[in-house]
């Protein structure tokens, strides 16, 4: 090595180098921060949409043993023997509105047919068709919850 | 007084073009150099280069498109509202109101198409010559990224008419990205602002098709071009034949060009071809530019007149249409998705990308770059070939071979 250098350079002093070696660390952690903050911040707090959780009226308004579509909601709501429940019309194949047709329901989009259970019969979509809970309000009306789905058992007796 | 008046005005000219009208060749390479929109050419170029039937020209024209969707784009954003269901009304508003408004419109839907197909064109073209050869592999690379931008702002554009095809189309799109493994709900529920379409959805689309995926797009076309640049295109190689003298106007200089001039070790020197094969990039190279960019405009404008972009009835969340589909270029995907929602969803398209972005980190060596099919790239030249035409296939099966319920019908009937 040459002699004229500066002794700094030639070895690096421990307590500098292990200063530096800080400082990468705590740029990239901030830099790592502030990136997930940034992803963070493109996640809504407050959606302007719909509640997922609303009243669809008393259940004096769903005849016994029929079936009624909620357009708006995407929704079937069921007055079976044993209760009260509901099945979305969103097809979980691309989301295309499922119709009744015979015992269960059929896709226009791609084919998909599935059962009165909304299990998958035929068809690429790769779900049975959710369920959502209903419960009963303060004033007895009927309450879907689309943030709580539930098992082709569910009913709410009425 | 006049005489000083003259040599001020001169002053503020040449502040603004360095040289005058060239009359000379060299003048003309002099302009070439000195001008921050001609520099992207070299001096001089490859009369390689310069044959039709090489590039068809698909680079330029896929640039020619982005530069007249930017500047259709802009003068839209003047009279579109980005809120349901205004944005519809703005677009009936265009149709009907504006002067000229459906034209531009029109300009802007179908350059887009157009641009969809041409990039496509571009990155057979760019296999079938062998050119994302070395040292071109990481503009390959950047190509890949710039067709799924290209992608991107189409899909991202499909959602503003709020129209139903718009609606549908993204529910189908966005519940195709629902089924990416673990992040598949997060990615859908990010792009829609919410678990529906509505308002947080068509703003997000409209900021990321008129902001975010221009500026991403913008700032790789030049990374792009200038490799391009720096690189040489393919093929310069081929006429090169460095026995003979090197004479001309511009002595062969032993600059090389490494990697962004970090490597140590030369590539590609962009001199070392014949000077006699080639020619000024001023006349021979621009003036072929601005005639392709004037048939590109041309076609364009008679298009738009004849053929009107498509606005269905205002988007209704609880009506589908039947079939529901997916933008043309998306509709190879969907009729994978018809088979099988994973896997024709998620996993081919994502094994595709994987692979045309380690394409030229596998397949390696110059050998037969810079010439169509050549016979030692008959193997890879296959493998794409197949692939390309598979996804054609799809494309237009999906497109004009599946009715009502996704039923197989025949065009014609
Ligand atoms: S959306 Fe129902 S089958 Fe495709």
């Amino acid at each position: 090595m040459t002699t004229d250098r500066p002794r700094l350079l030639e070895r690096p002093d421990p307590v500098r180098r292990s200063m530096f070696a800080i400082g990468c660390i705590a740029i990239g952690a901030a830099t790592a921060g502030f990136l997930a903050a940034t992803l963070r911040f493109f996640v809504p707090n407050v959606l302007y949409e719909p509640s997922r959780r609303f009243d669809i009226g008393p259940p004096s308004g769903f005849p016994p043993g029929a079936v009624t579509f909620l357009p708006d909601r995407r929704l079937y709501v069921f007055n079976g023997t044993d209760g009260f429940y509901t099945i979305s019309s969103v097809c979980t194949h691309l989301g295309c509105n499922v119709k009744r047709g015979g015992p269960g329901f059929a896709c226009p989009c791609h084919g998909s047919q599935f059962n009165e259970n909304g299990q998958v019969v035929q068809g690429p979509a790769p779900k049975p068709l959710a369920w959502y809970s209903l419960s009963l309000s303060p004033h007895a009306h009927l309450v879907v919850d689309l943030d709580h789905p539930v098992t082709p058992e569910f009913r709410l007796r009425a | 007084m006049r005489h000083r008046l003259a040599v001020w005005f001169d002053g503020v000219r040449r502040s603004v073009w360095r040289i005058g009208w060239p009359v000379t060749d060299k003048d003309r390479a002099a302009a070439m150099i000195s001008s921050l929109f001609l520099h992207i050419h070299s001096a001089r170029v490859s009369r390689h280069v310069l044959k039709p039937t090489y590039t068809f020209a698909l680079g330029l024209v896929s640039g020619i498109l982005f530069i007249v969707l930017s500047v259709t784009g802009l003068a839209l954003m003047l009279y579109y509202v980005p809120y349901p269901p205004e944005a519809y009304r703005s677009m009936k508003d265009l149709q009907f109101v504006v002067t000229f408004g459906i034209v531009l419109r029109n300009m802007h839907r179908w350059s887009a198409h157009a641009m969809v197909g041409v990039v496509f064109l571009h990155m057979c073209r760019v296999f079938w010559t062998g050119s994302y050869k070395p040292p071109r592999e990481f503009n390959w690379v950047v190509g890949v990224l710039l067709l799924l931008l290209t992608l991107g702002l189409s899909f991202t554009g499909y959602l503003l008419p709020w129209d139903q095809l718009a609606f549908w189309a993204i529910t189908v799109g966005t519940n195709i990205a629902a089924y990416a493994p673990v992040v598949g709900d997060q990615v859908k529920f990010l792009l829609l602002g919410g678990h529906m379409i509505g308002p947080m959805t068509l703003l997000r689309f409209y900021v990321l098709h008129c902001v975010i995926l221009p500026l991403a797009m913008l700032l790789l076309i030049s990374l792009h071009v200038w490799r391009v640049r720096k690189d040489g295109l393919s093929g310069a190689e081929i006429s090169a034949s460095p026995t003979e003298e090197r004479a001309g106007v511009f002595p062969a200089s032993a600059k090389t060009y490494g990697l962004m001039g970090l490597t140590t070790r030369p590539r590609a020197s962009v001199e070392a071809r014949d000077p006699n094969d080639e020619v000024f990039a001023w006349p021979h190279l621009l003036y072929r530019e601005l005639l392709v960019a004037l048939a590109v405009i041309v076609v364009l404008h008679v298009v738009s007149l004849v053929f009107m972009a498509p606005l269905e009835e205002i988007a209704d969340p609880t009506r589908t249409p039947n079939p529901a589909k997916a933008p043309w270029y998306f509709l190879g995907l969907q009729e994978l998705v018809h088979y099988s929602a994973l896997v024709g969803g998620v996993i081919v398209p994502t094994l595709i990308v994987l692979a045309l972005l380690v394409l030229p980190y596998i397949d390696r060596g110059t050998s037969g770059s810079g010439r169509w099919f050549a016979p030692e790239r008959r193997l890879a030249n296959s493998v794409f070939t197949t692939l390309a035409v598979v996804s054609v296939v799809l494309t237009v099966i999906g497109t004009f071979f599946r009715g009502a319920n996704w039923a197989w019908v025949w065009p014609w009937k």
